[in-house]
């Protein structure tokens, strides 16, 4: 096996195969998702008081009533009692035995309105289930087919002119995935990224860099490092993946949503040809940082100023979302630090023209080519200098290097 | 062909000059010793000869040419500062280091399992280096140095952070690699040791080569600056004759520049002197390290 492979293997071993990895590479992102879903659902069914509801009909529309049709979980089915008069749902709503009650006048069917007492707040998921409860019985002698449509509402469904991308407004949550999936790109970027920064500089800590130099050439060592790197930041992916395909899989035929989840084509490109060069570019930057620094420590500091452009466009989200498609918005795709998150930003968003997308990935290419080389040069005349930082003007001067 | 043939290399950082027009060259199966105080150059010439920097001027030839990515299996390299990954088992540290030589699994595993053993390291194998003391992980530097059992060893200061068990065991490897007609290449400022192992040596001062050549030509080189006698009869003063030192029975004598050892012979006999021994004292590598680095004497 080429000694290349042989560091990428010890580098991914190193990384993937500890406590460290599996507790906050691995869990964090599944266990925080598991976490806010949770507590979602915990928010929405102590928001469901299942108490029943009163009504007083004077109108005759609910004299033979039907059923609503049962509320999506996490809800829970809020029970409709029908009381002879105002002062018998007066006196249940006294007693507690139900939260509130509606009175129909004689001429709600007339004039649509309806009077509702309660004497705490009312929650929006009764309110709901009585509305529902209403609309199946105004719409119980039509046809069901029309009846249906009127109670689930049109699906408006805008489409780009090309008709290649659609976002419906059930799915709006699919213009969030790409957003969402840059972002995880990105933090996976920099944890393993970080990785390898800190292998770089205790390798030059603990001297083993000096043994490791007379086994490789530095350009097989950097490589590997980088290849090791990146192998952990996409098992990283691939398994935060897989935790959030799991619960969608699983959750599918109850919770509806999910259901509408897609990742269109052009994500999937813009992951290949943009994430991926750039996943290549910042771990070549964090290889040149661990080469340039002393300890550990400083090469924070000098992540924090590289990180600070990629997180940009996040920053300029309202610019971005008002407008994808303006000089700014293009700007930032183009320029390699910005690219990665502005592009799947856009990608949600609007239609990205080809040209941009593969000037976007070409640019991304050279500049970590042209990282890669400057990471190698740093190595190569920073990888024995210790206690000392490598000033960026002694990586260009011209010098023999190893 | 020589193992080694480092001819007028120079390499400067910034405004030092580390290695100064330095030249040795180390011969097939030879335990040759670099020799020279902290600061030296000494550890600058190893990276030099090992292609880590990039002379400004010089050649090196390693193995019968330049070095290439190939030649460096065929060479154990041991740094004066011991390098292990702390955070991984001892065994899988070897592993990775063998594995970076050319070994396969399999010849890694039988090789340290072996190493392990003759250094009583077997049972700590599992252990994650930084939990290993000091004079095992320096013992664990030495096997991951021999593991691809190189054609040319180098080792920098290999008997530092040992105790007298340890190095005893450090010296035999190395006699018994040299036996086996490993070239060697012994980087050290132990001079007793160098001097009980190496054939051949060159010292390094600033950079510069101040002495170079076989151990027993530079100590006679030395010689004839002090002579040693025993004598029942007491010397206080004798012209030529610097400082008188007693030294367990006998008596030191410290020539001025100048003096020979014949003049003080003719000396001692002029007055009567009782002589039971008299001697030309071969001075040890300590003193002509001390007076070459004090004195700054170049004999090349």
């Amino acid at each position: 096996m080429n000694k290349l492979w042989h560091v990428a293997w010890h580098e991914y071993r190193r990384h993937v195969f500890t406590r460290r990895f599996v507790l906050v590479g691995l869990l964090s992102v599944p266990l925080v998702i598991l976490v806010l879903v949770g507590l979602i659902f915990l928010i929405l069914s102590l928001d469901v008081n299942t108490t029943p509801l009163g009504y007083v009909d004077f109108s005759g529309l609910l004299d033979n009533p039907v059923s609503a049709p049962a509320p999506l979980w996490p809800d829970k089915p809020v029970p409709v009692l029908p009381f002879a008069n105002e002062a018998d749902a007066r006196a249940a709503l006294d007693a507690g035995r139900i939260q509130a009650y509606y009175v129909l006048p004689a001429d709600y069917l007339s004039t649509g309105q309806l009077r509702v007492v309660h004497l705490d707040q009312l929650k929006s998921s009764p309110r709901v289930q009585f509305y529902d409860f209403l609309s199946a019985n105004l719409l119980k002698n039509t046809d069901p087919v029309i009846a249906n449509r009127l109670v689930k509402g049109a699906e408006i469904i805008v489409q780009s002119p090309d008709g290649t991308r659609n976002i419906s407004s059930k799915n709006w949550f699919n213009v969030l995935i790409p957003i969402v999936s840059g972002i995880a790109f990105i933090i996976a970027m920099f944890s393993t990224g970080g990785y390898l920064m800190q292998a770089v500089v205790e390798e030059k800590e603990n001297r083993t860099m000096e043994v490791i130099i007379t086994s490789v050439s530095p350009n097989q060592l950097i490589a590997g490092k980088i290849i090791g790197d990146i192998s952990v930041g996409l098992s990283q992916m691939i398994l935060w993946l897989v935790f959030i395909i799991i619960p969608i899989l699983a959750f599918r035929n109850s919770v509806t949503f999910l259901q509408g989840i897609q990742i269109g084509p052009q994500t999937l490109v813009l992951l290949g040809f943009v994430m991926f060069p750039a996943f290549v570019l910042v771990s070549a930057m964090m290889a040149a940082i661990g080469a340039t620094v002393s300890e550990a420590r400083e090469g924070q500091q000098m992540v924090g100023i590289i990180s600070l452009p990629i997180w940009v466009p996040y920053m300029l989200t309202t610019l971005l979302m008002s407008n994808p498609n303006s000089p700014l918005a293009v700007g930032l795709s183009l320029f390699p630090l910005t690219a990665p998150l502005t592009m799947l930003m856009r990608d949600g968003l609007t239609i990205l023209p080809a040209w941009q997308i593969a000037l976007s990935s070409a640019i991304l290419v050279l500049t970590a080519v042209a990282t890669i080389w400057l990471a190698g040069r740093a190595f190569r005349i920073g990888m024995l200098r210790y206690g000392k930082r490598l000033k960026l003007r002694e990586i260009f001067a011209r010098q023999k290097v190893y | 062909m020589p193992a080694v043939d480092i001819s007028h290399i120079s390499k400067s950082f910034g405004p030092v000059k580390a290695v100064d027009d330095v030249s040795f060259s180390v011969e097939k199966g030879e335990l040759f010793g670099l020799l020279g105080p902290n600061g030296a150059g000494k550890t600058t010439s190893l990276r030099v000869m090992l292609d880590i920097f990039k002379p400004e001027a010089g050649s090196v030839g390693i193995l019968g040419g330049p070095m290439n990515e190939a030649k460096k299996d065929r060479i154990g390299y041991m740094p004066e500062e011991r390098g292990l990954y702390q955070d991984i088992p001892l065994d899988r540290c070897l592993a990775y280091l063998g594995s970076l030589k050319g070994l396969n699994p399999v010849e890694v595993k039988q090789r340290s399992a072996a190493y392990l053993e003759r250094f009583d390291l077997a049972a700590y194998k599992s252990k994650k280096v930084k939990e290993l003391s000091k004079g095992m992980q320096q013992k664990a530097q030495v096997i991951a140095t021999l593991l691809h059992q190189p054609e040319l060893l180098i080792v920098d200061e290999p008997f530092g952070g040992l105790d007298p068990v340890n190095t005893q065991t450090v010296k035999d490897l190395l006699l018994e690699q040299h036996r086996k007609g490993v070239t060697i290449i012994l980087c050290s400022h132990q001079m007793h040791q160098v001097e009980e192992l190496c054939d051949r040596i060159v010292l390094i001062d600033h950079g510069k080569v101040m002495l170079y050549g076989a151990l027993h030509d530079i100590r006679h080189q030395f010689s004839g600056h002090s002579v040693t006698v025993r004598t029942g009869d007491l010397i206080t003063t004798l012209p030529g004759v610097e400082r008188i030192e007693p030294i367990n029975g006998t008596v030191k004598l410290h020539l001025s520049p100048g003096t020979a050892p014949q003049d003080i012979l003719r000396a001692l006999v002029a007055r009567n002197i009782n002589l039971e021994q008299f001697e030309i004292s071969m001075p040890t590598l300590d003193e002509i390290f001390i007076r070459v680095v004090q004195g700054r004497e170049v004999v090349a």
